[in-house]
């Protein structure tokens, strides 16, 4: 048994329609009623999305997964796959369920894997990750955000683009938030 | 700390300013600080131990919001009011979108409908944020429409009914315990599968400003009601993206009723186990004297965050709250 409140991307939640992974949540305050968490989950017998919500009161149950470490190693036709380095097993997860997050892989990335009865559920990046800008146009005038909040677009290795600072130059590097796939700040 | 960001939130406020000062409202400053705080039961005020040097004591909590005192003001005879200052909430998230403390505008305007007051919220926002979102007209849906487009429900159909309410939960996939409300199912729903598609077009790439109106009455503690249509109650929200900016009412004035209302929030809050303190009988009196009257609660922050692009409302401040703690 579980509480919402332990509710994270990863979790897997079983009820009498089955057994779902949680893929996206979010804890939201009404003010005009209870505390709730906003979900979308995943049938991970029928691949059905549902978008649900809980009562922070309310019971439900929560099914033990196993997490690993894993390293990158390819991406084929079959999908992404890891490797355990210290007992060698691979694990393939299709591209359809590794999502956005499939453009931070890089060979020997160290990733955290969520497995349940012997198949990967959910592959997480570091949250933060340092990337090379590979690409960067000197600033152009009239190129900013109303507010004052002074951005260009440069492209990081692997082709990934990002608004960062003006100040950030071709050949730096900078810390991307994976979560919200933002600009953090300059690499020492 | 964020210098630009800072500066664009200070800006928002003058425009704030000049926008209802032009319009001849009157700048007031209530108190921050009161012995009987507003008692919604899912808000939470701070509360604090006053001392007066004769020994005595007595708590005393941080506002949660204006509007009593605000109310006050209308029952004695000031007519168009705004207030624009910090409010504080305990146990909300600290999140992008919540700080413990938050700048709150309350505004009042005698003589005035909802349908008023949802067209000087639009003449407001127009003003203060020009950007491309707002060239656009702002959309206005009832909670009835929004059901019947998002949830493909008929609400009519489920108002009072527990046990319909119940069922469609279900069918949404909606997890429905004993101890859930009908407004628990209601939230639910809402929840999962409205209030966060409202702020934006269909395929969420584009920010569609919607005021949403026109509430269960059980969702709108001190409205009127829809006098066409009593199960309803005169409330409206804008939603703007994932935002949600305002609140408002057209504001209950019976006495009678809001003294029903709010000892059904005490009992509610007592069945939640929260702390509850006495009704607040010189509002009740002032109640009377308002008459037919709009207002408004918006949050600034919020507002300052669409302009500056960000989801985070810490960005904002010169000391966020999680940057307090030591």
């Amino acid at each position: 048994m579980g509480s919402p409140n332990d509710i994270k991307k990863g979790v897997v939640i079983r009820d009498p329609q089955g057994i779902w992974l949680v893929v996206e949540f979010q804890h939201v305050n009404p003010g005009k009623g209870a505390a709730f968490v906003r979900t979308r989950i995943k049938n991970l017998q029928s691949g059905k999305m549902l978008e649900t919500t809980y009562k922070t009161s309310e019971t439900i149950e929560l099914v033990a997964v196993e997490r690993r470490d894993m390293n990158f190693l390819y991406s084929d036709a079959s999908g992404y796959t890891f490797m355990d380095n210290e007992t060698f097993e691979q694990v393939t997860m299709p591209a359809d369920e590794m999502g956005d997050d499939a453009k931070y892989l890089s060979e020997g990335l160290k990733v955290n894997i969520t497995m349940f009865e012997g198949r990967p559920l959910a592959v997480e990046v570091p949250r933060k990750m340092t990337f090379k800008v590979t690409e960067s146009m000197d600033a152009v005038a009239g190129n900013t955000a109303s507010g004052g909040n002074l951005t260009k677009e440069v492209t990081l290795e692997g082709g990934i683009k990002i608004r960062v600072p003006l100040f950030i130059k071709q050949g730096e590097s900078v810390i991307v938030n994976t979560e919200t796939g933002e600009y953090v700040e300059r690499a020492k | 700390m964020k210098k630009d960001l800072i500066t664009l939130r200070s800006q928002t406020v003058k425009k704030i300013r000049q926008f209802f000062d032009e319009r001849e409202y009157l700048e007031v400053h209530t108190p921050r600080l009161l012995s009987l705080p507003g008692q919604e039961p899912y808000l939470d005020p701070l509360w604090t131990i006053a001392h007066r040097p004769d020994g005595w004591t007595g708590e005393m909590a941080l506002i949660t919001s204006p509007e009593y005192t605000l109310k006050k003001m209308l029952g004695s005879g000031f007519d168009k009011i705004y207030d624009l200052g910090p409010c504080f909430r305990d146990h909300e998230p600290w999140d992008g979108s919540h700080d413990i403390e938050f700048l709150m505008l309350e505004w009042y305007r005698k003589h005035s409908s909802l349908s008023d007051l949802i067209n000087e919220t639009e003449e407001l926002v127009r003003f203060v944020i020009q950007d491309e979102f707002t060239i656009k007209p702002f959309r206005r849906l009832t909670v009835e429409e929004a059901f019947r487009l998002y949830a493909k429900l008929e609400l009519n159909e489920l108002i009072g009914d527990d046990k319909a309410m119940k069922a469609k939960a279900k069918e949404l996939g909606q997890t429905v315990g004993t101890t859930d409300t009908w407004d628990d199912l209601f939230h639910k729903i809402f929840l999962s599968l409205i209030e966060h598609r409202l702020g934006w077009n269909e395929d969420k790439t584009v920010y569609q400003p919607t005021f949403l109106y026109r509430y269960p009455a059980s969702q709108a503690a001190l409205a009127k009601r829809d006098p066409n249509d009593e199960r309803y109650a005169l409330r409206v929200e804008l939603y703007i993206g994932d935002l949600e900016l305002c609140n408002g009412f057209e504001e209950l004035s019976d006495p009678i009723e809001q003294r029903t209302r709010f000892e059904e929030e005490i009992a509610l809050r007592k069945t939640l186990g929260k702390k509850t303190w006495a009704i607040d009988e010189s509002l009740l009196a002032a109640l009377p004297q308002i008459g037919e009257c709009a207002g408004n609660a918006l949050g600034v922050d919020r507002l300052a965050m669409l302009q500056a692009k960000t989801p985070n409302i810490g960005d904002l401040m010169p000391l966020p709250i999680k940057k307090r703690l030591h």
